[in-house]
């Protein structure tokens, strides 16, 4: 999808046109700073207004912080895994899979989807 | 004599619904259908208001069927909430669903709609059982209109629902006799089997682990419209029911601490985000089991509230994926990317709607869950509590960032479409001004309060420097990993494949076992017949060869052996006769 044509500004919505440098390769790779700020940001407030009611674990100011990363990244790095045990072709069950559109880049299940559907 | 008026405020949307089926097909008649679509909640919701303020313990309709009492309605604090929500949920669907010229859909919509509302505020476990039923057969062609592919879904879904319908009257009928015959509908309980029944039918019907599949299954392939108005009601429903008949009952905080998590990892490999949705529907439903499990006062109505909020926001993030779905044919995520390009209001929206499933401060979730999260500590829940914010951290992973991501953002797949129209906008645009009143901090979320029905201690305070502080440090570390991850290539690429889940059990397992057994069936069937045929033929050949004038008997043997023969044959019968008759 690297086609041009189709990135021609003329078919952006006028109210996307001052947020286009959001789709900016520099943007998206200097994006880890907010969350990193957010988190130095919590964690130094956490450290004055600590939880009222911690569990046992929670023992420092930046606890969720911790918990947040860890779980998170234990999730992701599951994926692979268990794409490997369960993913299986679109069409396994039989059944012409999920809606896709016509022009889809892959596979090219044809089935018309409903969504200009007439009066039925 | 029953006062018709006062059957059921539900009745009505019904009663609406089976009139659209009878409107006749034009462009001016379609004006009419959505009219209706739209009044008939409407109306609903200020019946349901105009009894309410007459009596907090609004009790109507009781019919005497036979030996069994109904009561068609009940409106009290509990069932109140979920009357409003089902109508404000009506309304707002009908608004999304303006475009589509469809009679089946707006007819199915407006009974599912109505039994909805008519089940919640049913007083009996008749009535309910009933509304149970009408909303598993009205929402089933919500699922076929989403095309061919669909229908096998839908037979699944129909299968499922109804029988979680008739366990539900089986249960019922049980513990009602348990209890002399009383089919009123409140606490339950598990004392009876009868119990355990009615709280499985409910979990079927609420998506508990390994029953769930219903709904990741037929969600996904539902018509746009559909699965925004499927994804408001049944569940709800469900939920509702569990909250009324089994509240404080401690194996819901383990099941639903576990429907906090499981959905999660099956989010995260999933690629069609309308499917990722339904996981994510079911782990909200998890944290709304887990507080009924509880069964505190504070976790009741953090689970009332959660209900609340949770169709709200829940039906943003479908009906933004709806929009895009519309526009692009698919809501598969390696098809999609950049959109917020050509759909930056749909965008808006949509990141409106993550955030308050995210509970972002600000945003609806985040008074909400925290007081079932609140109420887990207070009762030293540590485990059920860890599970629950290893689940936030997931519902980040899933709602938060994969869908607005890889919809909105992430690589750009180049498709430049038209913007949502005006009507999925408007419906939208309310459900996302909801999502922040409710949890604005300056007298919004005292709306959401006043409607929560018990007494709590102390009231909740959800704006406190530490609560504030620690789930932004949860939400901002997990995005921060998000990136990470995605930047050194760690995190998964969206792949195009269908990911199996328990229903594989039933699905291809089952079904292979099934299609072998009557395979084998069929085969020993054509032997057997054969094996028989064979038999009897020969069987009578054989005889014809002894017997017949031309047989072995009549050309060796002498007359007399023949005749002395059949003498001894005749006896023999003579003597069977005779001692079977005595």
């Amino acid at each position: 999808m690297s086609d041009d044509v189709k990135h021609a500004v003329d078919d952006i919505h006028p109210a996307a046109k001052p947020f286009l440098f959001l789709g900016k390769e520099s943007v998206k790779r200097n994006f880890i700073w907010l969350p990193l700020i957010g988190i130095i940001a919590t964690v130094i407030i956490g450290y004055f207004h600590p939880l009222k009611h911690p569990a046992p674990w929670e023992v420092f100011p930046g606890s969720w912080a911790v918990f947040g990363f860890f779980a998170y990244s234990a999730i992701v790095f599951t994926a692979p895994y268990l794409f490997k045990l369960l993913a299986r072709d679109e069409d396994y069950y039989g059944e012409g899979g999920l809606p896709d559109p016509d022009y889809s880049t892959e596979h090219g299940h044809s089935a018309p989807t409903d969504s200009k559907a007439g009066e039925s | 004599m029953f006062d018709l008026l006062n059957i059921n405020p539900g009745l009505w949307v019904i009663a609406a619904g089976l009139f659209c089926t009878l409107i006749p097909k034009s462009p001016a008649t379609h004006y009419v259908r959505k009219l209706i679509l739209i009044a008939a909640p409407l109306y609903a919701g200020w019946l349901i208001f105009q009894m309410y303020s007459i009596d907090n313990e609004y009790i109507r309709g009781i019919i005497q069927v036979g030996s069994v009492e109904l009561t068609t309605l009940r409106i009290d604090g509990l069932s109140v909430v979920w009357g409003y929500l089902f109508c404000l949920a009506g309304v707002i669907n009908g608004i999304y669903g303006l475009h589509e010229k469809c009679r089946i859909t707006d007819s199915s919509a407006l009974i599912y709609t109505g039994s909805a509302i008519a089940g919640v505020l049913a007083g009996d476990m008749i009535t309910l059982f009933i509304m149970w039923e009408v909303t598993a057969i009205s929402s089933v062609f919500l699922v076929w209109k989403g095309g061919e592919r669909a229908y096998a879904a839908g037979m699944r879904y129909l299968a499922i629902q109804v029988l979680s319908g008739v366990m539900l009257l089986a249960g019922a009928v049980m513990v009602a006799e348990s209890r002399g015959g009383d089919f009123t509908f409140n606490f339950i309980g598990l004392d009876t089997p009868g119990g355990w029944l009615m709280l499985l039918a409910m979990g079927i019907k609420c998506g508990f682990p390994l029953l769930h599949n219903w709904m990741q299954d037929a969600y996904p392939k539902a018509s746009i419209t559909g699965t925004v108005i499927l994804a408001s009601f049944t569940t709800k429903f469900a939920i509702y029911a569990l909250a009324r008949g089994f509240p404080g009952t401690d194996i819901l905080i383990w099941i639903g601490a576990i429907m906090t998590c499981f959905p999660v990892f099956f989010a995260v490999v999933e690629n069609d985000l309308r499917r990722v949705l339904a996981y994510s529907l079911n782990n909200q439903l998890g944290f709304m089991v887990c507080g009924i499990g509880i069964g505190s006062a504070l976790a009741l109505n953090g689970v009332v509230g959660q209900v609340f909020v949770h169709v709200i926001f829940k039906g943003l993030l479908f009906m933004s994926i709806g929009a895009v779905m519309y526009r692009t044919g698919t809501a598969k995520a390696s098809e999609l990317g950049g959109l917020f390009r050509s759909m930056p209001f749909t965008t808006v929206l949509c990141l409106i709607g993550a955030g308050s499933i995210a509970a972002f401060p600000l945003l609806a979730a985040f008074v909400t869950k925290a007081m079932i999260l609140a109420a887990a500590i207070e009762e030293h829940l540590w485990v059920p509590f860890a599970m629950m914010l290893f689940a936030s951290a997931g519902v980040m992973e899933h709602s938060g960032i994969k869908v607005p991501h890889f919809t909105f953002f992430a690589h750009d797949s180049g498709r430049r479409v038209k913007e949502a129209p005006w009507n999925m906008l408007v419906a939208m645009s309310l459900a996302g001004l909801l999502c922040i009143v409710l949890a604005w901090p300056w007298g919004g979320y005292e709306l959401l309060y006043s409607l929560m029905p018990y007494e709590m201690d102390y009231p909740y305070k959800p704006y406190t420097w530490d609560h504030v502080v620690f789930q932004l440090q949860l939400l901002f570390a997990a995005i921060f990993a998000f990136t990470l991850l995605k930047r050194r290539g760690l995190y998964p690429a969206e792949r195009r494949a269908e990911i199996l889940d328990s229903d594989w059990l039933y699905r291809r397992v089952g079904l292979d076992a099934v299609t072998w057994i009557s395979q084998m069936w069929d085969r020993v069937n054509i032997h057997v017949n054969r094996i028989k045929t064979r038999f009897f033929s020969d069987f009578g050949r054989r005889l014809y060869q002894v017997f017949s004038p031309a047989g072995t008997i009549s050309e060796s043997a002498p007359s007399g052996l023949a005749a002395g023969l059949t003498a001894g044959m005749l006896l023999l019968t003579l003597l069977v006769i005779y001692v079977l008759g005595a």
